[in-house]
C-alpha cells in the first residue's frame, strides 16, 4: 500500500469546516484516509495545507487554443521554456521510474505538457476546459491526454448548435433534450457550455445577438432568452452534475450590466454558472464613458442564490483573447488593429482569437482590472464566485497567485490603484473596499467552491474518501509578496508531483466524462440532419470512448419526471 | 495586420455564394473539393447548389480548373501581392492608380468589378494555393490575402483558407503546435522548442549541411526538394519509414517498410480545415506501424548512454 502522512501542517479544508487547524492528513492509495501506520511522512510544521486547486473555467486544449498558439509565435519567444529530460533527482531520491519531463513552452498559450507542469507547479490539480465543439472533440481529447498530472473535464459548446436551435424554435424541447444528451455522449464531455446564445449563429451571417428578447438572425421567433432558459432546463432535466455554464450575451461591451442582470432574471429559479463575470459587468454608454458596473451585477447576483460565477479577472500584461464569441472578436480586432483569427465551425459554433495587451495606462483596461477584483470582493459568499482569469483571455492561469495577493492585501490593491490614470480611478470603486480574503476563503475560491460547482464530490476537500490532491504552501509570502507562487509540495492522487518548486514525477490525469440518459432512437432523427449540413460521414462524428486514455465515467440515472 | 479568418468546409458548403480559388488548381490537385465542399453541393442556405454560387479563378495561366469557373482572372506572374493590396484599397473606397492596377495584368475596371463582387457576397471564401504562397513574395502574399479576407468582414462575411498539400500535413502542423507551440521548422537541439523558418526549416538545414542524420517519415524529399538538399540526404545516414519504396528510399541507408495508415494501420488524419477524422484499417499488414517502429527506435536510443554528460544540478 502506497501511504503518506503529512504532519504538523496548518490545514485549511473549508468543505469540512476546518479553518487553520494543525492536524495530520493521511493518504493511502490515492485517497485521503483517517490514519496510516507506516510509509513516508512529510513534516509540514510551519506550512499550510490546502486541497489541490480546481480551475472551473480555463482554455488549455483543443482547436481554438491551438489556433491561438499558431497565431502568436512572437510571444512564444519570450515564454518560459521547459527542457526535455529525465526527472531531476529530488530529496536524494531519483524521480519516478521512467517518468520523463517533456519539452514545451509556457507563456500566454502554454503547450500541453507545459500546461500540466505549470498548473501542478502552482498547486492546481483539476482543470475544466470550457469550450469544446463536437466536430473537433477528438482533437481536444488528444490534447487533454497530453496535458499531464492534472485531472480534466470539458464542456460542450451548445448555444449556437443549429440542430438544437431549430428544435428550440419549433418548441420541441423534449426532443432537443434527447439530442443534447446524444451530442454530449458523442463528444465525451462533462457538461454544457453556452456562449453568447444565438450570437455565434448570427455571426455566421456577420451579425450578433444583442437583445435577449429579440429573435436571433436567421430565426423567426427564437430569442437568446429562450435559448438560455431552454438549455438551463435541459441541463436540469438531464440532471448533469455541473449546471449550464453560461457566457452571457454582450461580453465586453460598455453598458452590458443590463444584459447580465436580465440574464439572471431569465434564469430565475434555474441553476447556472456564469462564466468570467468581469467581462459582463461594465456600465456606461460607450468606450469613452465605460465604468465599473460591479455593484449592480453583484447585487443582482446575490439575489439569485442558485447561481455561481467565476471572476474572469484581468491582469495587466500580455494575453490572448479566445472565445466562441466571434462578433466580439471582430470588434476587438477593429479596436486593436492587431491580428485576428476566426474559425467558424459548421452547424455548431465558432471562435475568434485576438492577441491583446492589458495596459495599466489605458482607462478601459484599468476599469477591467478593477471590476474583476470588485466582484470577488463584493460577493461576500466565497462559495459562489471563484478565481479565474478565463485563461488566456484576462491573463494567464499561472498568474493566479498575483490575484490571490491582491485579494488578501488591501494596501497592495491601493498601491496599484494609485498608479492608474485619474480618469480610471473615478470610474471604479475598488478603493472603497476594505475586505481582505482570509486563507480559508482563498481555499474556497480556488478549490472547494469550484469543485462543488462542478459537482465533483471527490475534489476540493481533504475529508476521508477524497482524492488525495493536496498542496502545501509556505506560511510566509515570497519576496514579491506572493504567498501562493511556489508550493513546497504538491500531491496528486497520493503521489508527490512537485517538491520544492520542481516537477519531480509526471502522471497522467484522468478525464471526467458524463454519460447522460437519452433515448438511443434519437440517432435516427439526428442522422439525416447531420448528413444534410455536415461534410463528413456520420460514423466518424462521435468520439469513441477508446480514444480517451484514462476516462472516469459518470453514468447518470434517469431523472424522475 | 491580418491574421486568419477561416471556417470548416461545411460552412462553405452551407453558406458560400462567392468562391475564389487563387493560385491553385483544385481540378487536378484537390479533385473532390468542388463536389464535396464548395461548388456542386446543395447547402442549407444555398439550396440551389451550383446555380447559387459564383466561382472566380485567379491564376497566371488557364488551368483545367478554369472550366469550372464562372470568371477567370488571368494575372501577371508575381503580381499576386500587388493585386491583393489593390483590392484592399478598392474595397475601402481608396483611389488606385490605373498604372498601378494594370501592373497586375488586369484592367482597373476588372479589379473594381472583382472588389465589388467580393463586397457583394453574402458569404465569401478565398482558397489560396502554392501558386500564391510559394512564388515571389511567399508569406507576404499569404499575409496580403489573409488581410484582404479579414478586412472584407467590415462589409460582409468573408473567410480564407490555404489549400493544404497531400497526406496529413495539416495533422503534423496541428500536433507540432500543441507539443511545441510552433507549426513547423522547430528546432529542439537545446532541449526546448525554437522556431525560425528559413533557418530551421528542413530544406534550409539540409542545404546548409547542418544535419548529421535524417529520419524521413511520410514524406518524399528525394522527389520534391532542391538538388543540394537531396545531395546532403544522400551524404548522411538517412532512414526512411514508408509503406512503399520512394525516391528518398533509394538514396537512404535504411528503408523500413511500414503498414499504410488508413489501409492497414489506424490513426487520425486532420483535414485541411483541421477537423480530425479517424482512420479505420480495412486490411491486416505484415508490416509494423510507423508508431511502433518509432517507439522501438526510441527504446533502443534510450538504452544507450547519453552522448553528453547530464547537466549538473546545483
Amino acid at each position: 500500500m502506497n501511504t503518506l502522512r503529512i504532519t504538523g501542517g496548518t490545514v485549511y479544508d473549508p468543505a469540512n469546516g476546518i479553518d487553520g487547524i494543525v492536524r495530520d492528513v493521511c493518504i493511502a492509495d490515492g485517497q485521503i484516509v483517517a490514519d496510516v501506520e507506516a510509509g513516508r511522512t512529510i513534516n509540514a510544521s510551519g506550512l499550510i495545507v490546502f486541497p489541490g486547486g480546481v480551475d472551473v473555467h480555463t482554455h488549455v486544449a483543443g482547436g481554438a487554443l491551438n489556433f491561438a498558439r499558431g497565431l502568436v509565435p512572437e510571444l512564444h519567444r519570450a515564454a518560459r521554456t521547459f527542457q526535455h529530460g529525465a526527472m531531476p533527482p529530488a530529496g536524494g531520491r531519483a524521480g519516478a521510474a521512467g517518468s520523463l519531463r517533456r519539452a514545451g513552452l509556457g507563456g500566454v498559450t502554454p503547450t500541453t505538457f507545459a500546461t500540466g507542469y505549470l498548473y501542478a507547479g502552482m498547486g492546481w490539480t483539476t482543470v475544466n476546459e470550457a469550450a469544446v465543439p463536437i466536430l473537433t472533440a477528438k482533437h481536444t481529447h488528444e490534447e487533454l491526454h497530453d496535458t499531464p498530472i492534472v485531472d480534466k473535464s470539458c464542456l460542450l459548446l451548445m448555444a449556437n448548435n443549429e440542430i438544437v436551435l431549430d428544435l428550440l424554435e419549433a418548441g420541441e424541447v423534449e426532443r432537443a433534450q434527447q439530442v443534447v444528451g446524444w451530442l454530449m455522449w458523442a463528444a465525451k464531455v462533462y457538461g454544457i457550455k453556452a456562449v453568447n446564445p444565438g450570437g455565434v449563429a448570427a455571426w455566421k451571417w456577420g451579425r450578433n445577438a444583442r437583445a435577449l428578447h429579440e429573435p436571433v438572425e436567421g430565426y423567426r421567433r427564437l430569442t437568446p432568452a429562450q435559448i438560455i432558459a431552454g438549455l438551463a432546463g435541459i441541463v436540469d432535466q438531464l440532471d448533469l452534475p455541473h449546471p449550464l455554464h453560461l457566457h452571457c450575451n454582450n461580453l465586453g461591451i460598455p453598458g452590458n450590466v443590463a444584459t447580465t442582470v436580465e440574464t439572471m432574471q431569465v434564469l430565475e429559479g434555474r441553476r447556472a454558472h456564469l462564466a468570467h463575470l468581469q467581462f459582463h459587468a461594465y456600465d456606461g454608454e460607450g468606450w469613452d464613458s465605460m465604468r465599473s458596473g460591479a455593484v449592480a451585477v453583484a447585487e443582482a447576483f446575490k439575489a439569485h442564490p442558485q447561481l455561481t460565477a467565476d471572476a474572469g479577472a484581468v491582469l495587466f500584461g500580455d494575453a490572448v483573447t479566445i472565445t466562441a464569441d466571434g462578433p466580439w472578436q471582430h470588434l476587438l480586432y477593429q479596436l486593436t488593429g492587431r491580428k485576428w483569427g476566426n474559425l467558424d465551425v459548421e452547424n455548431e459554433t465558432g471562435c475568434g482569437i485576438v492577441p491583446y495587451v492589458y495596459k495599466d495606462r489605458s482607462v478601459v483596461n484599468a476599469v477591467q482590472w478593477a471590476v474583476g477584483l470588485e466582484l470577488l470582493l463584493l460577493v461576500d459568499d466565497p462559495w459562489r464566485i471563484f478565481l479565474t482569469t478565463d485563461h488566456p483571455n484576462g491573463g494567464c492561469f499561472w498568474r493566479y497567485p498575483e490575484i490571490v495577493q491582491l485579494l488578501m492585501d488591501v494596501e497592495a490593491r491601493r498601491a496599484q490603484i494609485r498608479k492608474l490614470p485619474p480618469a480610471a480611478q473615478q470610474r471604479i470603486m475598488l478603493g472603497d473596499l476594505d475586505r481582505e480574503y482570509t486563507l480559508s476563503e482563498i481555499a474556497i475560491i480556488t478549490s472547494a467552491g469550484p469543485a462543488r460547482a462542478l459537482g465533483l464530490p471527490q475534489k476540493g476537500h481533504l475529508g476521508v474518501g477524497a482524492d488525495a490532491d493536496v498542496t502545501i504552501y509556505p506560511a510566509k509570502p515570497d519576496r514579491d509578496g506572493c504567498l501562493f507562487s511556489y508550493p513546497r509540495y504538491v500531491i496528486k492522487g497520493g503521489a508527490i508531483v512537485v517538491e520544492e518548486g520542481d516537477v519531480v514525477a509526471v502522471s497522467d490525469g484522468r478525464e471526467f466524462v458524463v454519460r447522460p440518459v437519452y433515448d438511443d432512437g434519437i440517432e435516427d432523427y439526428i442522422r439525416p440532419l447531420f448528413e444534410q449540413v455536415y461534410t463528413m460521414s456520420f460514423e466518424n462524428y462521435p468520439v469513441e470512448i477508446g480514444r480517451l486514455r484514462r476516462p472516469a465515467l459518470m453514468t447518470l440515472a434517469a431523472k424522475r419526471r | 495586420m491580418g491574421g486568419k479568418i477561416t471556417c470548416t468546409l461545411g460552412e462553405v458548403k452551407n453558406r458560400a455564394d462567392v468562391i475564389v480559388y487563387w493560385g491553385g488548381n483544385p481540378a487536378e490537385c484537390h479533385p473532390r473539393h468542388f463536389t464535396k465542399y464548395t461548388l456542386t453541393q446543395k447547402g442549407k442556405f444555398v439550396p440551389e447548389g451550383r446555380k447559387g454560387r459564383t466561382m472566380v479563378l485567379v491564376d497566371i495561366r488557364e488551368t483545367p480548373s478554369a472550366k469550372a469557373a464562372d470568371i477567370v482572372l488571368q494575372i501577371r506572374p508575381g503580381a499576386d501581392f500587388e493585386m491583393a493590396t489593390s483590392l484592399r484599397a478598392l474595397i475601402k473606397g481608396h483611389r488606385v492608380d490605373r498604372e498601378a492596377a494594370e501592373q497586375t495584368g488586369l484592367t482597373l475596371e476588372q479589379l473594381q468589378e472583382f472588389a465589388g463582387r467580393l463586397k457583394g457576397a453574402r458569404f465569401g471564401v478565398i482558397f489560396f494555393g502554392m501558386g500564391l504562397s510559394m512564388t515571389r513574395g511567399k508569406h507576404m502574399n499569404s499575409g496580403a490575402i489573409l488581410t484582404l479576407a479579414a478586412e472584407l468582414n467590415a462589409f460582409t462575411k468573408f473567410v480564407c483558407m490555404p489549400m493544404r498539400g497531400h497526406g496529413n500535413v495539416t495533422g503534423a502542423d496541428v500536433v507540432l503546435r500543441w507539443t511545441t507551440g510552433y507549426p513547423f521548422g522547430v528546432n529542439l537541439s537545446r532541449g526546448f522548442p525554437r522556431f525560425n523558418p528559413g533557418e530551421f526549416s528542413t530544406v534550409d538545414l539540409l542545404v546548409r549541411g547542418d544535419t548529421d542524420a535524417a529520419l524521413v517519415l511520410g514524406a518524399d524529399p528525394g522527389a520534391t526538394m532542391p538538388e543540394p538538399a537531396i545531395e546532403h540526404l544522400a551524404r548522411i545516414p538517412t532512414i526512411v519509414l514508408d509503406p512503399k519504396v520512394t525516391h528518398t528510399s533509394h538514396l537512404a541507408r535504411v528503408h523500413i517498410t511500414t503498414a499504410a495508415t488508413g489501409i492497414s494501420a489506424p490513426g487520425t488524419v486532420y483535414r485541411m480545415d483541421e477537423i480530425p477524422l479517424p482512420l479505420r484499417p480495412a486490411l491486416a499488414s505484415p508490416y509494423p506501424t510507423d508508431e511502433e517502429v518509432i517507439r522501438r527506435i526510441r527504446q533502443a536510443v534510450t538504452a544507450q548512454p547519453a552522448w553528453v554528460p547530464a547537466p549538473q544540478r546545483a
